[in-house]
């Protein structure tokens, strides 16, 4: 809920939203006091149990079933559709001016068509705005400074196996 | 067995012209031969990345550039960041972000990943970004773009590419034949297959970069959650599998292998900062 605030700030009309988030459990899934492994489990939701959305943080999504709250895995839930509107909208959209998704799964109002197939069979080279892009690239250097800032640190990590192919 | 003995002395006993046996054009079975073998070879990594450059001027053809230097400029540090932790480090790896409203990604071979300002403004966090740039640097790692080209209508152009019977320099017409296929696989969409071993691979690399490495997962979740029939996503449905499928794939093979490295940073306010130019 903390994540709400600044945003009803920021927007002034998301605080419903905040509170409509839904999703329902893909599987059986326990609930947890804490987003850990190890944390104490309150319940076990069964599947296709519809929680309530409260924040997500990492790998852990905190929801409300019934009047109990706790942490769930993410991935052991689906967003259900048109209740999602805080997280489909960041705030991002009015400033880079993309168009609004119409509400409550209703029919769609998006004003302006995007990038499509026939743009892209079509397509006209543009050297210049490649030329453009280059400029912001960055160097070795400048990402690692980057990384530091944020107090990011590389880690060895092996490629996951494949999973079916 | 006699029949054919008679054939062989008859064969060897005609003029050469003699071997166009009807439909049958000796010349041209050769040089289909030689383009098979050809199309088995590999373009070079200069070649891979002229071809890519050629890709990247189409897609800015269709959609221009997003005018925010501040932007661009922190989406190039991210991709740079995760780029360091591959084995493909020293590539002229670029990245940009498209002004347009569609959700979507692409890679070009050679280093180049755009994102749409659609996309992004879904994001809401660096670890989300990350996790995006992830699976696009994953295409460029696999060269998935050019085993498409491979197998599509067009492998005889991009083994002549090879043989350097192409050349870049002079305006060939096959070389703008050739990047215009490259620019339809994004209307087309590259093998399923390809899209989840790049999903696969980018949470690991967002995890070699130290981010949380369920940004990817967390994109896919907020794109599954949006109306279906919103234009916006309309190529991304035509050419990627299914959220639903990509998240299940996800799920199965990141726990419990990746969960150590879940409280890595997710960076939600440097993003924010970024997006709002540093207000």
């Amino acid at each position: 809920m903390r994540r709400c605030i600044p945003f009803i700030a920021a927007l002034l009309f998301v605080g419903s939203a905040c509170a409509a988030e839904e999703a329902i459990t893909l599987r059986s899934t326990e609930l947890k006091a804490k987003p850990y492994s190890d944390a104490q489990t309150l319940l076990t939701l069964p599947e296709r149990s519809k929680v309530q959305v409260l924040q997500r943080r990492a790998s852990w999504t905190q929801v409300k079933s019934g009047q109990t709250s706790g942490w769930v895995k993410m991935l052991s839930l689906q967003l259900v559709r048109g209740t999602t509107q805080r997280r489909a909208d960041n705030g991002l959209r009015s400033l880079f001016n993309v168009a609004q998704t119409g509400r409550g799964g209703s029919t769609v109002t998006t004003g302006v068509r995007g990038l499509s197939e026939e743009d892209l069979k079509h397509a006209k080279p543009n050297p210049q705005a490649l030329e453009d892009a280059q400029e912001y690239a960055a160097t070795k250097a400048e990402a690692k400074r980057f990384a530091m800032a944020g107090k990011l640190k590389a880690q060895q990590v092996d490629y996951l196996p494949g999973g079916e192919r | 067995m006699r029949a054919s003995i008679l054939m062989l002395v008859l064969s060897l006993s005609v003029p050469a012209q003699a071997f166009d046996f009807g439909n049958f054009d000796l010349e041209k079975a050769v040089k289909t031969v030689q383009k098979i073998k050809k199309a088995n070879e590999d373009v070079s990594e200069p070649q891979e990345i002229e071809l890519g450059s050629g890709i990247a001027s189409n897609l800015l053809g269709a959609a221009p550039l997003l005018d925010n230097p501040e932007v661009q400029r922190y989406v190039n540090r991210v991709g740079r960041w995760i780029a360091l932790q591959t084995e493909r480090p020293d590539i002229p790896w670029q990245f940009g972000v498209l002004d347009d409203p569609d959700i979507n990604a692409f890679a070009a071979p050679g280093g180049y990943v755009f994102i749409t300002k659609g996309l992004l403004a879904r994001m809401n966090s660096e670890a989300e970004l990350a996790g995006v740039l992830a699976h696009e640097i994953s295409h460029v790692l696999r060269k998935h773009h050019l085993l498409a080209l491979k197998k599509g209508a067009r492998s005889e152009l991009l083994s002549e590419f090879a043989n350097e019977a192409i050349q870049s320099k002079g305006g060939d017409p096959r070389l703008s034949k050739l990047v215009s296929a490259g620019t339809e696989i994004y209307a087309r969409g590259l093998d399923k297959q390809d899209e989840f071993e790049s999903d696969r691979m980018g949470v690991v690399l967002a995890a070699r970069a130290g981010y949380d490495p369920y940004g990817l997962p967390a994109v896919l979740q907020t794109l599954q959650s949006i109306n279906p029939s919103d234009s916006n996503l309309a190529l991304m449905f035509k050419t990627h599998p299914s959220f639903d499928k990509r998240l299940e794939l996800l799920a199965d093979e990141m726990t419990p292998a990746l969960d150590e490295y879940e409280k890595q940073p997710v960076l939600e306010q440097r993003f924010t900062a970024a997006m709002s130019g540093g207000k």
